[in-house]
């Protein structure tokens, strides 16, 4: 009886499941028929939109998706509302720049796609994921698919880029497995639930090797100075992706793993977050203040982004689990969603100047080349500023108002006064745009391809800005990320 | 209802302004004027003759309900007083630029700061006004930013950044405020009418004495950073010495109506939970404002950068105002004081455009700015002369102009508060007093300077434009109670 039942359990778990699965099945299928179509010459723009409809379908697929709590095995994946919203928001990443990245496919285009399904795969995997084990596992299936993608391309820069990215990655990686070791040994299960809660110093290390190993991949200040390097180096659309499909998913793995893993250890997590993300923010500002290369100026603004999102995290280790803890996440899901497009279409941006390496210079005289390209890249940096009438102010105002709620004032005002100085640097890059002589005529790339994602995320930007009413949509699915915990 | 209706108006005439090409100038100046008038009739309809103060008409609605987010409205007779002023100083920004190389986004952007500023003045929902309060500085830089003088486009950058710094702080203090009032009442509401609530605010119960520290000190970081006041300057001379012209009246008018706004609109009703060492602080920066920019005027070459910090010593006035009329006891000359400081802000900010407007012409004219350049310029163009002198009056407080009685009513009501510190304020007066004339006697008459060469006197619309301002400023001196009523209702509404 016991184990028919347990069976039947697990066979019914399974199925009701199964439906889950489907994109995922499905984005694999695509992805082996595309590199078995590469033998054939095809053209780069086939690919392209098979892949774009590919994604687009998968999202659709997650979006009908039942709501219901199911979990599969021991809290080896969970499908609710916060997992799905996370799902989505990765995959929206993903399209983003499967267009735009065209312009630098010159060959084997069948590969960087199929490659980026790979990896939307892993996304999807430790999106869903509240094991451990499934969680490294398919986020080093990411982390390799990533590392294709930076060397992409022919230049020697884009293989350095990719080389640099592979060296810190792998070492990140062995943080990685050696805090999940030390995990392992203080709670005898790689589980992410409050089932054990360890006061085992085996956890404090595993904490912080988890903590540094993740933390490369978020490019959070101590360990940010590959991200810098790497997002100069790619290819725009890659850099793209990187700092914000990559970036979003080791935030939102590291709010599974140090909220619910380390339930037990708020105190620290508070301590270590709140250091990290005033040292990103306050420098990785400033470091920004002095860069007269755009691609690197942007670079240093997502450390010092990377550095606000993680503000949530150091919030609820102060606060607890709780309502203000709650109010948190949905701000951090909201800054996530709206970081994407700002941060996404800043860096295609970038596709605008046919140049190398883009400096701040180099976008003088864009304003008169094409005045609505111009503005719409104001104010994707104007959301970065967290200026109003754009979504980077709204996210802002959650991000501000709930660490006023979690009673943390001092760091609301080192956050704000940060986000005063990024105004700078941001202002000083459209003033270039609007004001200046262009360094030369015929530098700009004004096709198209590279319009129409800045102008697009520009748009969504602006009407990101009004959707209020998206907190509380988000509040209500902020519970969702502690439901492995049980009771809460 | 009618004022949303003109908002909206007045957001739709802004954009279409950028699509005009070249007719941009006149439709610009035409949506201007007719913001203007419908204002007028407005508060002609619902201030006039009843001495009512109070809030005529507020309607909200709903945004994002289930946090607190409304858009709500309303006009009371501070914020009528302080719309006609943005809208006659928009008109008069519009009215005298002339130039061929502003560009239908020029006005365009013109229009939208007075779009951003009638939005702060409506808006009784603080995340509204905090948005609006942000986004007046939008278009401000792109206009000095892009049609400025020297250095341009390091002063606009400075700017924006600095005052942005200030408005920050404001966030800060409404999220106080908001996150505070919902363990007081379990309501979330962003609505001014709720959250502006001494009994709320004085209840160290619920709103904890740091927080409400901290809450005041955000405020009145912000606002002094707009009026300008003393320590907070540094962004004042330069933005207004570099902006266009049309831009430094804005400048002149627009950013100081914010910073009084915000002492007398948002502070005023909670007077009673300001500590009184902080209204003292405040006047002892009104005073130090007043001297120090009056020093600093008074040794200025250029006229614009003198103009700059002769406004900025006016603007002195208004912050002891505020926080003299608040220590006074007595019922009566406390309102006299709040009302004074109230006139003030208005009276300043049309005396500002004149002079800035006539400064604007003289320039165009003869191409300098320098008064040491200048010299006998009454010879030549009497008529703008005569328009600066009047300007420089009013500026300098002479009775019969509408500088006097904000000026006077503030040194009567304040003189039982602040005692014997009154003669720093006189002294200031008359230093205000020599600078002006100092400055009209070296550049305005005596020996005319050969070098300028023949120079032209104003155009008949010119003449036009600054005759009926300065026939405003007139009017005002000898028939203050044309807005003295409803800002002194509204004033002793709260009070």
């Amino acid at each position: 009886m016991n184990i028919f039942s347990s069976i039947t359990y697990t066979l019914h778990a399974a199925t009701q499941a199964s439906i889950y699965y489907y994109p995922l099945i499905f984005l694999g299928i695509v992805a082996f028929v595309m590199l078995a179509l590469g033998i054939r010459n095809i053209d780069r723009k086939v690919f392209a939109g098979i892949t774009f409809a590919a994604v687009l379908i998968s999202m659709i697929m997650i979006l009908l998706d039942p709501y219901d709590e199911v979990v599969v095995g021991n809290n080896a994946l969970l499908f609710n509302r916060f997992t799905m919203f996370f799902a989505v928001i990765l995959i929206i990443s993903v399209l983003y720049i499967i267009f735009p990245a065209i312009r630098g496919l010159k060959s084997k285009p069948e590969i960087f796609y199929a490659t980026l399904l790979f990896v939307l795969i892993g996304m999807l995997v430790s999106a869903f994921s509240y094991n451990l084990i499934i969680i490294f596992v398919s986020f080093e299936a990411v982390s390799l698919g990533t590392y294709v993608l930076a060397g992409y391309g022919k230049q020697k820069r884009h293989l350095e880029a990719s080389a640099k990215y592979f060296f810190t990655g792998t070492i990140g990686t062995a943080f990685t497995v050696f805090g999940l070791s030390f995990f392992y040994t203080a709670t005898g299960t790689f589980s992410l639930t409050s089932e054990v809660i360890s006061s085992s110093p085996a956890m404090l290390i595993a904490l912080i090797f988890l903590l540094i190993g993740f933390g490369f991949k978020l490019a959070i200040f101590p360990m940010h100075q590959w991200a810098i390097d790497a997002y100069d180096g790619t290819e725009n659309s890659v850099s793209a992706f990187l700092s914000t499909g990559t970036k979003i998913l080791a935030f939102m793995i590291l709010i599974k793993i140090f909220l619910v893993g380390f339930a037990g250890d708020y105190h620290d997590i508070f301590l270590l977050f709140v250091i990290l993300s005033v040292f990103s923010m306050t420098y990785a500002n400033l470091a920004a203040l002095s860069q007269n290369n755009l691609k690197r100026l942007l670079a240093y603004s997502s450390v010092a982004q990377a550095g606000y999102l993680i503000l949530v995290i150091a919030l609820v280790g102060y606060t607890g689990i709780g309502n203000v803890a709650y109010v948190a996440i949905a701000a951090g899901m909201f800054y996530s969603l709206v970081y994407i497009f700002m941060k996404g279409g800043s860096f295609l941006a970038m596709n605008l100047v046919n140049r190398e390496s883009v400096s701040v210079s180099d976008v003088a005289g864009l304003a008169r080349k094409s005045p609505v390209t111009a503005l719409s890249f104001a104010i994707l940096l104007m959301g970065l500023a967290g200026i109003p009438f754009t979504g980077g102010f709204t996210a802002k105002y959650y991000l501000f108002l709930s660490l006023i709620e979690g009673n943390l004032w001092w760091l609301a005002v080192i956050a704000i006064l940060n986000s005063a100085i990024s105004v700078f640097y941001y202002f000083r890059v459209i003033m270039f745009m609007f004001w200046k002589e262009p360094t030369s005529e015929d530098h700009f790339n004004l096709t198209a391809y590279s319009k129409a994602p800045v102008i697009a995320s520009a748009v969504i930007m602006v009407a990101l800005f009004f959707f209020f009413y998206l907190l509380p949509t988000l509040n209500g699915m902020a519970p969702g990320l502690f439901a492995t915990m049980g009771g809460i | 209802m009618f004022m949303l209706a003109i908002f909206i108006v007045l957001i739709l005439l802004s954009f279409a302004t950028f699509f005009m090409g070249t007719r941009a100038g006149v439709f610009a100046k035409s949506s201007a004027a007719l913001i203007l008038m419908l204002t007028v009739v407005y508060a002609f309809l619902n201030f006039s003759g009843t001495g009512a103060g109070g809030f005529t008409s507020e309607s909200t609605y709903a945004f994002a309900s289930g946090i607190g987010i409304y858009f709500s409205i309303g006009v009371d007779g501070l914020t009528v007083s302080l719309l006609i002023l943005s809208a006659v100083i928009s008109l008069i920004a519009l009215l005298i630029a002339n130039r061929k190389e502003y560009t239908a986004s020029f006005y365009g952007l013109m229009l939208l700061t007075e779009t951003g500023l009638f939005g702060i003045l409506l808006s009784r929902d603080f995340l509204f006004f905090y948005i609006f309060w942000e986004i007046v500085l939008v278009p401000m830089y792109f206009i000095i930013g892009r049609y400025g003088g020297e250095r341009k486009d390091t002063v606009s950058l400075k700017f924006f950044v600095y005052t942005h710094i200030g408005s920050v702080f404001i966030l800060l203090s409404i999220l106080t405020l908001f996150s505070y009032y919902y363990s007081y009442s379990g309501v979330f509401t962003l609505q001014m009418s709720t959250l502006l609530n001494s009994a709320f605010i004085n209840n160290s119960g619920y709103l904890p004495l740091f927080w409400k520290d901290f809450m005041l000190f955000g405020f009145l970081l912000g606002f002094l950073v707009k009026l300008p006041s003393f320590p907070l300057h540094s962004w004042l001379p330069d933005s207004y010495t570099t902006a266009p012209y049309p831009a430094t009246v804005m400048l002149a008018g627009g950013l100081s109506l914010m910073g009084g706004y915000g002492l007398f609109g948002i502070l005023l009703p909670i007077y009673s939970t300001i500590n009184i060492t902080v209204l003292w602080v405040l006047i002892a920066l009104g005073i130090i404002s007043l001297l120090y920019f009056a020093f600093t005027a008074m040794f200025q070459m250029n006229m614009k950068r003198m103009m700059a910090y002769a406004s900025a010593s006016a603007m002195g006035f208004v912050t002891i105002s505020f926080a003299a009329g608040i220590l006074d006891s007595t019922l009566s000359i406390r309102s006299i004081e709040l009302s004074g400081g109230i006139f003030q802000i208005v009276a300043h900010g049309i005396i500002m455009a004149l002079i800035f407007s006539v400064l604007y012409f003289i320039t165009e004219n003869t191409g300098k700015e320098n008064i040491y350049q200048m010299g006998g310029v009454h010879r030549e163009m009497p008529w703008l002369s005569s328009f600066l002198l009047a300007g420089f009056l009013a500026s300098l407080g002479l009775p019969g102009l509408a500088g006097f009685i904000g000026e006077f009513s503030i040194v009567v009501g304040m003189f039982q508060t602040v005692g014997w510190l009154i003669f720093f304020v006189i002294l200031a007066m008359i230093v205000t007093a020599s600078y002006h004339i100092w400055t009209a006697q070296r550049s305005l008459y005596g020996a005319y300077n050969e070098n300028l060469g023949k120079i032209k006197d104003a155009s008949r619309s010119e003449i036009a434009i600054l005759a009926s301002v300065t026939l405003v400023i007139f009017v005002l001196g000898v028939y203050p109670n044309l807005i003295f009523g409803i800002i002194s209702a509204y004033v002793g509404g709260i009070i």
